[in-house]
């Protein structure tokens, strides 16, 4: 179970956190995942989707806000507690390849967090051999045809089911993909995918899925929460097909504008636009929409105040003129 | 067939009982690969033997032969003679222990301390960082050669484990920054970060994440280091800085410039010849090895 | 000899011919078929679209295209003929350099590995004109930022910037550029999009269209994601294991699609709307050295629909309509 209230990191510029160059990757994000629930955090590269990802995974630290973990809060628990409670959440990382030690193997690398696992309960190597093919036999690899290599002999979705194995064998309640699948070839990604949500079915693994792809997140987490994030602020946040069929925010708009239209068994969406400016890293004025430099429909007072999320309870989106417009494409009739 | 099973069970290709190659294995395979490599390991492995035998093939106090003072080369004296008469080739051989075991001293010093100090420095940073690299930027600094030469003055450079010492109290200080660099930039690498988050031990990461993937480095600088020595060590006594031994090669060659006029006639010309031969040789001995150092260590070239 | 601006005036779409293309990588274990007896008409004006994993043959047989397949790798036999150019494979390595740029512009994945790192963009367009003998680098540098600004960009910040400066999106689209800047009238694009997030590929993929249909040059597009294939070309090619499994006018074989290895890559997208567990994943790994010794069809360790007769030889590709093509026994039956 984990718990985020106003979650805020800002990266130091020259002049240090206040300074007008600091740049402020996250910005008052809140979010509640029940075990085995599933939450998507979609934006484009350098949107602050990852930063929140490294955050609960405890590889960088917030400026602001709070994150409980199975109930508690990282800000108060005391010190040899902290790293347990971290250790509940792992994160798997978007290049498999980097994610494993190349000079070690695979049977090296699984049993590394084992042994640590086994010293903890007083268990012996059969026990670690035992976990090793249990977490091998999850991500569906046959431990005689893996452990002997060295990652650079595995092919991309191999490593990947790797790195969630080694995920495993330390038991934790949150898995965090961030772009999980980005650098797997698109005909073996899906399998990955199939293996994280059968993760949270069979073990009630939450699932914080990070993407630019709606479509890979809508397979994986359907009956959960999704996020828009636009420059660390939440453009759109709600039920995932809620935000996929009746998408408010114009933002959310051209994401899923984005998603390729399969000829011959689709058609696109009547409203689908796309627009060709570039996301700018500069920083943005306090009192303006973050998006209206790049928004088609933006109008004066986009430029002079920045909206709030508003909405009914459940979807909520922050933008001025919020308006329903069908950009998601539609199945062709036999 | 459970894990269990296979892990025990070696078979009689190359996967010993770990299921992979060796290291060895897969080392020798990749020297195998390249005649030079080949060549290069045989002469190490030649002048290896001879500094750890040589000495024993010799009675304690080499024949002389005023008879035969600055032979020519012929089957007898297969390398001439020097000013007694003894044969250059025993003086080669049996003068091989102290100067390859001092280099060898120096470099694991070297090895020992560049490396630790340059993992612990590059991952911690913050501190530790700040004070190991001055002090290896202070160590930097010392000219080691002329510090030698100071040194000899007041202490006995008899016993090579001294030589090796101080040679490698001034030489760690290139690899400890080489170490520091890669290892900067190997912690953020995403394995690195997942063994955090998975709970391993700093000891764990350092010497057995990192270490392995800095291991060319090291290995290089190891065989460059021993070379390294073995010049600095000749050039000390051919600098006649230190105390005389007969079948030192720097004594050989100070002798033979300086008292059989060697530069000038060519009467002595084998025993000046004699210890550069033997120098040029195990250097490049060791440059053909190198080649094969890089592969060795390089874990994506390794085969299941 | 110099040219003018601009470069062709003969503005008739190019096609290109290939028959019986074989490249082959010789590994450290052993002779790599990459491209296997490849016979293909790359028609005039379309976008074609090549789709394949990784290890498929694809990016080969887009490079052997221009006569550019890098060592280990040679192309054996076949022969590769350009409309209005020749013959690549055995024309004069002078015509050849001059045909790649003018005639045949090429768009590498990630495209920071043809900018220069060291030399501004600018200087680099210029730099491609001064190769190509052309006469007005003024004009050259207008036309650039023509370009430039349709793709959504600052072009002077752009030409005045160094690689790094830019973002992986906009290096992209500096690489399509520099491949229309000389009036190419064939580009390929070899996985433009792989590196890039959905809406930088989106943006990609609308300027590849719209460039296209305004000069109606021939574009042939390398991908590993059927998504792209089906949003963007006219007709798609699949490849797998250096051999061409099916191909068809690309509504048809999305709708259609004949080759087992086609119904999979189709299943194994995740849709954005309707039944999710109507996407199945596709079973097995890419062929690798072993697989390509076996006598029978490639796809044999992969398929749900194989019968005894697919272990023992090759299905021959051959039409199953008009403008289709399979290589499976299931759909064109041997007695």
């Amino acid at each position: 179970m984990i718990e985020v209230r106003s979650l805020e990191k800002t990266f130091p510029g020259k002049h240090g956190l206040l300074g007008h160059d600091a740049v402020k990757a996250v910005q008052d994000v809140s979010f509640r995942i029940p075990d085995g629930g599933a939450v998507s955090f979609i934006g484009e590269s350098g949107c602050g989707k990852t930063t929140i990802g490294r955050i609960l995974a405890g590889l960088e630290n917030y400026t602001a806000g709070e994150v409980l973990i199975d109930g508690q809060n990282l800000a108060t628990v005391d010190r040899r507690q902290r790293e347990a409670v971290l250790r509940r959440v792992q994160l798997i990382q978007q290049d498999p390849y980097q994610a494993l030690n190349p000079a070690r193997t695979i049977e090296q690398a699984l049993s590394d967090p084992l042994k640590v696992m086994a010293k903890a309960r007083g268990a012996d190597t059969a026990w670690i051999l035992e976990r090793m093919e249990e977490v091998l036999g999850l991500v569906g690899l046959e431990p005689q045809t893996v452990v002997h290599k060295y990652p650079h002999m595995l092919s991309g979705g191999q490593r990947q089911r790797i790195v969630i194995a080694r995920a495993l064998t330390v038991e934790p309640s949150v898995l965090v993909a961030d772009e999980a699948v980005s650098m797997i070839d698109v005909s073996l990604r899906l399998g990955v995918l199939k293996l994280l949500r059968d993760l949270r079915e069979k073990f009630h693994i939450s699932l914080i899925f990070i993407t630019h792809d709606v479509a890979s997140a809508r397979y994986v987490g359907e009956d959960g929460q999704m996020f828009v994030i636009y420059k660390g602020m939440i453009a759109e946040q709600g039920p995932t097909d809620d935000v996929i069929l009746h998408p408010q925010h114009p933002y959310t708009q051209a994401l899923l504008s984005a998603v390729p239209v399969l000829k011959g068994l689709e058609s696109p969406g009547s409203d689908r636009y796309i627009p060709l400016k570039e996301l700018d890293h500069g920083q943005s004025p306090e009192n303006a929409c973050l998006f209206a430099p790049r928004c088609p429909f933006a109008q004066p007072l986009c430029e002079t105040e920045r909206p709030a999320l508003q909405g009914a309870s459940g979807h909520q989106y922050a933008c001025h003129y919020p308006q329903e417009r069908h950009v998601v494409a539609v199945a062709l009739k036999e | 067939m459970s894990l269990a099973a296979t892990t025990e069970a070696p078979s009689k290709n190359s996967p010993g009982p770990a299921g992979h190659p060796s290291f060895l294995k897969n080392a020798w395979r990749i020297i195998a690969k390249k005649p030079g490599r080949l060549l290069g390991l045989a002469i190490i492995v030649l002048f290896t033997l001879m500094a750890i035998f040589g000495p024993y093939l010799y009675p304690r106090q080499l024949p002389i032969n005023p008879n035969a003072i600055y032979a020519p080369i012929s089957w007898h004296y297969p390398l001439g003679t020097d000013f007694e008469g003894t044969s250059n080739l025993a003086l080669i051989i049996t003068g091989a222990r102290y100067v390859l075991f001092a280099a060898a001293m120096a470099a694991v010093f070297t090895v020992v301390f560049g490396t630790a100090l340059g993992l612990i420095s590059g991952y911690y940073l913050g501190w530790p960082d700040s004070v190991i690299m001055r002090v290896t930027d202070f160590i930097l600094t010392i000219p080691g050669f002329p510090l030698l030469v100071v040194l000899s003055t007041i202490w006995n450079f008899g016993q090579p484990m001294a030589m090796g010492f101080v040679l490698g109290i001034t030489g760690w200080g290139g690899l400890a920054r080489a170490v520091r660099s890669q290892t900067l930039s190997l912690r953020e690498r995403g394995f690195i970060e997942a063994a955090r988050t998975l709970g391993l031990s700093p000891f764990h990461i350092l010497f057995k994440e990192i270490l392995p993937n800095v291991g060319s480095y090291i290995a290089m600088n190891l065989l460059l280091a021993v070379t390294g020595s073995i010049y600095a060590e000749v050039g000390l006594f051919f600098l006649g800085v230190v105390p005389f031994q007969v079948n030192n090669w720097g004594v050989m060659l100070n002798l033979a410039v300086f008292s059989a006029g060697a530069m000038s006639s060519t009467q002595a010309l084998p025993y000046l010849l004699s210890p550069l031969l033997a120098l040029l040789i195990l250097t490049l001995g060791v440059v053909l090895f190198l080649d094969a150092v890089d592969e060795m260590f390089n874990p994506r070239l390794k085969e299941a | 000899m110099g040219a003018e601006w601009p470069l062709n005036a003969n503005t008739k779409a190019v096609g290109i011919t290939i028959r019986d293309l074989e490249v082959v990588y010789s590994t450290g274990q052993g002779q790599v078929p990459a491209v296997n007896g490849v016979d293909l008409d790359i028609a005039g004006g379309q976008i074609t679209g090549i789709i394949g994993e990784s290890g498929s043959g694809k990016s080969t047989l887009a490079m052997a295209i221009m006569n550019a397949v890098p060592h280990p790798g040679r192309i054996v036999k076949g022969s590769v003929v350009v409309d209005g150019v020749g013959n690549m494979l055995t024309l004069d390595k002078e015509s050849q350099r001059r045909a790649r740029g003018r005639n045949l512009g090429f768009v590498f994945q990630a495209a920071q590995n043809s900018l220069n790192p060291l030399t501004r963009v600018g200087h680099q367009v210029l730099d491609l004109g001064r190769s190509h003998n052309v006469r007005d680098l003024r004009g050259l540098l207008r036309r650039a930022k023509e370009l430039l600004h349709r793709m959504g960009m600052d072009a002077d910040r752009v030409l005045t910037a160094y690689q790094h400066e830019l973002s992986g999106g906009m290096r992209q689209r500096v690489g399509i550029m520099f491949a229309l800047v000389l009036d190419a009238q064939v580009v390929i694009l070899d996985e433009p999009t792989t590196a890039l997030d959905m809406l930088s590929q989106a943006s990609v993929l609308e300027i590849v269209r719209s460039i296209h249909e305004e000069r109606n040059i021939t574009t042939i597009l390398i991908t590993h994601d059927m998504g792209v294939v089906a949003d963007l070309a006219d007709r798609v090619v699949v490849m797998y294991g250096g051999e061409l499994a099916e191909e068809g006018e690309t509504a048809e074989v999305l709708a259609h699609p004949a080759h087992p290895y086609t119904k999979g890559l189709i299943r194994a997208i995740p849709r954005i709307s309707g039944d999710l567990s109507q996407a199945v994943a596709l079973s097995g790994s890419p062929p690798d050295l072993k697989t390509f010794m076996q006598s029978g069809c490639l796809f044999y360790d992969r398929c749900p629909e194989r019968v005894a007769e697919c272990q023992v030889k090759r299905p021959p590709y051959e039409s199953a309509g008009p403008e289709r093509k399979v290589a499976c026994f299931r759909v064109m039956p041997h007695d």
